[in-house]
């Protein structure tokens, strides 16, 4: 008797502890089934309307990752079907097999539920928020009986894990949507270049959402490629909406003239047409690797953004000189353009001011730490040049917050 | 019928690879074993791993430079990345799980070659790459609900940032399952941590995740005393290594801002002094002082091989301890167990 009370003081202290600790749906069924099996009853099933008429998931039985469905009868007024509608508890002491045919309506789990015979089943409805969202149905094997004190832990069980599962089935439902439109907010995946690398680096100033108001984009065919990074004014959802407004108008305006000036005129009067009090500041590469890798050439036009710098083989890095005002803010601008060439050996990186602007206990990171970087990884490539600078930054940062920041970077060669 | 070729063969074509910084051969010789019919998780257990152990060895004992250990490692993850393409189309049939590095964990190849040995054990994977902020991590929890976490841990300065990983993860009911060189080569730090299993490998990780309970209870907090004084040195962390950087010889005196070269003994000291501090703490929060032991060693090894004399390991030492004079538990740590063998 003490084993039993004991049982159903731990199993109602940890319920609220445990049960609060996922808004994941599959994890807090997991989690209910964690708790009650085996200590509370042998066998425990979920039993979860899906929409269709009449169906529901079942969850569980004897193993907790197994689901299969169902279809109730409609005109079926007992068992399974009337807690779920009725949304009161039924106890079936030493169940027929007719009663566990209407609580159970599954064949696979039924035999297994069978296996345990006799047995007391109990079926109780999940009720959250004012609506029934499904059952629970536990089954305790010969000699272990549900006591009236059971019945009523059962019920309160029931409750907490109905409130839980609604919770986690409405984070469900947001977190789908959410992920949907998020998913095309996220930095690309780059292409293979031939005769070139490339590598890229985002990390949004909420890291969690993994989207912000940076952006980068590669896109081209055969030996004639287009890259840009850029900033949205502002971060979080609302800027990362207009990233990929913008990627989107650049790659628009990349398909009737691929020279960077020219695509940066295009967005600038889409971006000042749309009427929007953010700007958007952008810098556009356009590289045209020679066959076998040992040259390329870039060309470079920039809209208030900080002009990429070139870390040169020998282990000089040259920020290359070129200006140009940010886009959506005054219509007809014209931007100049410019032509480099890199070697092999040397990197050209293109970052946002979240680099350069980044707060840690010395205040900013700065350009001239940057510069210094870069020189001891002359010669490094593309992957580690961004992977050495975020590292150094996030470092910097020391857990601070910052904003977001993204890195491009491109060598010739393979 | 050609004679099956020894994995050593293999092995050595593809180091050959690394050191020449061949990309294309790398990623062709990975593709080839594919074709034939090896396993994923040989080609990255048995080729990619086995050769990039020896790229760190080679830095360790300064035989590369770290241009040269950066620019085979640029090849690895490319050779990695083809076997990622082939473990892409393994049909998923197993359950979902996170793979992640916690802040501070800048190396992600190893936790890379993990979820792709993951994925062609038909298990769905999330990379969640490097130094993943915790709040990343949490999101993820909610949003996959994954069936198991795995942390991949390299270096020594992570693992307080992996413990809260594992307290996030156990949290929300999720069994967690860590690697790597900080954990050594048995599961007594991963056990101290609260981690749900421990994987001395590629292959026992991926074998380990089939016996992951599918819930587990919240991790039972860290003995009080040393956690405490763990957080104090992280909170202390800039000032005590500027500390230590005043006193010991080889980084003293020094104006410099920063790494004129990545090869330098002054660059390389500076790292040094950090894993010397990161060891500590992670002694402390796992209660395991082999860690300052075998940083000790480590430290020995990577100074000597640049130049610098037996001596200033142990001098390091005793400026770790005077540094480190406020904070009895680290104190008595470093006293009791750094380079004992070096001693003279």
């Amino acid at each position: 008797m003490l084993g039993r009370a004991r049982l159903r003081a731990d199993l109602a202290g940890e319920l609220t502890a445990e049960l609060s600790g996922s808004l994941n749906l599959r994890r807090t069924r997991l989690r209910i089934f964690g708790l009650l099996q085996p200590r509370f009853a042998e066998w425990v099933m979920l039993a979860l309307p899906d929409g269709r008429p009449g169906g529901v998931v079942l969850h569980g039985g004897t193993d907790a990752r197994v689901t299969s469905t169902a279809t109730l009868d409609p005109d079926q007024d007992s068992g399974l079907g009337r807690v779920l509608r009725t949304g009161v508890t039924a106890l079936f002491r030493s169940a027929t097999d007719a009663e566990l045919d209407q609580t159970v309506p599954h064949p696979a789990l039924r035999a297994a539920a069978a296996g345990l015979f006799p047995a007391d089943v109990l079926a109780l409805a999940l009720v959250a928020r004012g609506a029934t969202i499904g059952a629970l149905v536990v089954l305790r094997g010969p000699g272990r009986r549900f006591e009236a004190e059971d019945v009523a832990l059962a019920e309160q069980i029931a409750g907490r894990a109905a409130m839980a599962l609604d919770s986690a089935r409405i984070y469900e439902e947001r977190s789908h949507v959410a992920s949907v439109l998020q998913a095309g907010l996220r930095p690309p995946t780059l292409p293979s270049i031939p005769d070139a690398r490339v590598s890229a680096r985002f990390r949004a100033a909420a890291e969690h959402m993994e989207i912000g108001g940076d952006f980068y984009d590669v896109h081209g065919s055969g030996d004639d490629w287009l890259l840009t990074l850029g900033d949205v004014c502002g971060k979080g959802v609302e800027a990362a909406v207009l990233t990929g407004r913008t990627r989107q108008s650049i790659r628009t305006a990349a398909y009737f003239d691929r020279s960077p000036a020219k695509v940066l005129e295009a967005l600038n009067s889409v971006l000042y047409d749309a009427d929007s009090e953010r700007f958007v500041t952008v810098v556009c590469a356009r590289l045209r690797p020679e066959p076998g890798g040992e040259h390329a050439t870039v060309d470079l036009a920039v809209a208030g953004h900080p002009s990429p710098l070139i870390v040169r083989a020998g282990g000089e890095v040259e920020q290359v000189e070129i200006t140009g005002m940010a886009t959506g803010i005054l219509p007809g601008v014209r931007y100049k353009e410019v032509s480099v060439r890199i070697q092999r050996g040397d990197t050209l990186l293109m970052f946002t001011d979240g680099v350069d602007e980044a707060r840690g206990e010395d205040g900013y990171y700065g350009m001239d730490r940057l510069l210094r970087l870069l020189s001891a990884y002359a010669g490094a490539g593309p992957e580690i040049v961004c992977e050495a600078v975020e590292q150094d930054v996030v470092e910097y940062l020391d857990g601070r917050t910052h904003d977001d920041i993204a890195l491009l970077a491109l060598a010739c060669g393979r | 019928m050609v004679a099956p070729e020894s994995p050593l063969d293999d092995i050595g074509r593809f180091d050959l690879s690394l050191s020449t910084v061949d990309t294309e051969s790398a990623v062709s010789q990975v593709e080839k074993l594919l074709d034939d019919g090896v396993a994923p998780v040989t080609v990255l257990s048995d080729v990619i791993v086995a050769a990039q152990a020896k790229v760190g060895q080679r830095w360790q004992r300064g035989e590369w430079t770290v241009a040269q250990e950066h620019a085979a490692t640029a090849v690895a993850i490319a050779a990695t990345e083809a076997v990622g393409r082939y473990a892409r189309r393994v049909p998923v049939t197993r359950g979902h799980v996170l793979v992640t590095c916690a802040e501070r964990e800048w190396h992600a190849l190893p936790a890379t070659i993990i979820g792709y040995a993951m994925r062609s054990g038909g298990w769905d994977v999330t990379l969640l790459g490097a130094s993943a902020a915790r709040s990343r991590l949490t999101q993820h929890l909610h949003d996959v609900g994954p069936d198991a976490v795995a942390v991949s841990c390299s270096v020594l300065g992570a693992l307080p940032a992996t413990r809260r990983f594992i307290e996030a993860s156990a949290a929300a009911g999720i069994p967690v399952i860590v690697g790597g060189p900080a954990f050594s080569y048995d599961p007594l730090r991963a056990l101290a941590l609260g981690a749900t299993a421990w994987a001395p490998d590629v292959r026992q990780a991926v074998v380990a995740l089939n016996d992951l309970p599918a819930v587990i209870p919240p991790a039972l907090p860290l003995p009080v005393a040393p956690a405490a004084e763990q957080a104090d040195l992280d909170r202390n962390r800039r000032r005590l290594v500027a500390a230590v950087d005043a006193l010991w010889s080889v980084t003293a005196g020094d104006t410099a801002t920063g790494p004129a070269t990545l090869d330098s003994l002054r660059a390389v000291a500076g790292d040094v002094v950090k894993q010397s501090l990161n060891a500590v703490s992670a002694a402390l929060i796992t209660n395991d002082p082999r860690a300052v032991a075998y940083t000790a060693e480590w430290v020995e090894q990577v100074l000597t091989a640049r130049g610098a004399d037996t001596r200033a390991v142990v001098e390091l030492g005793e400026v770790l301890a005077r540094v480190l004079g406020a904070y009895p538990l680290a104190h008595d740590l470093v006293d009791r167990h750094w380079a004992r063998s070096t001693i003279l």
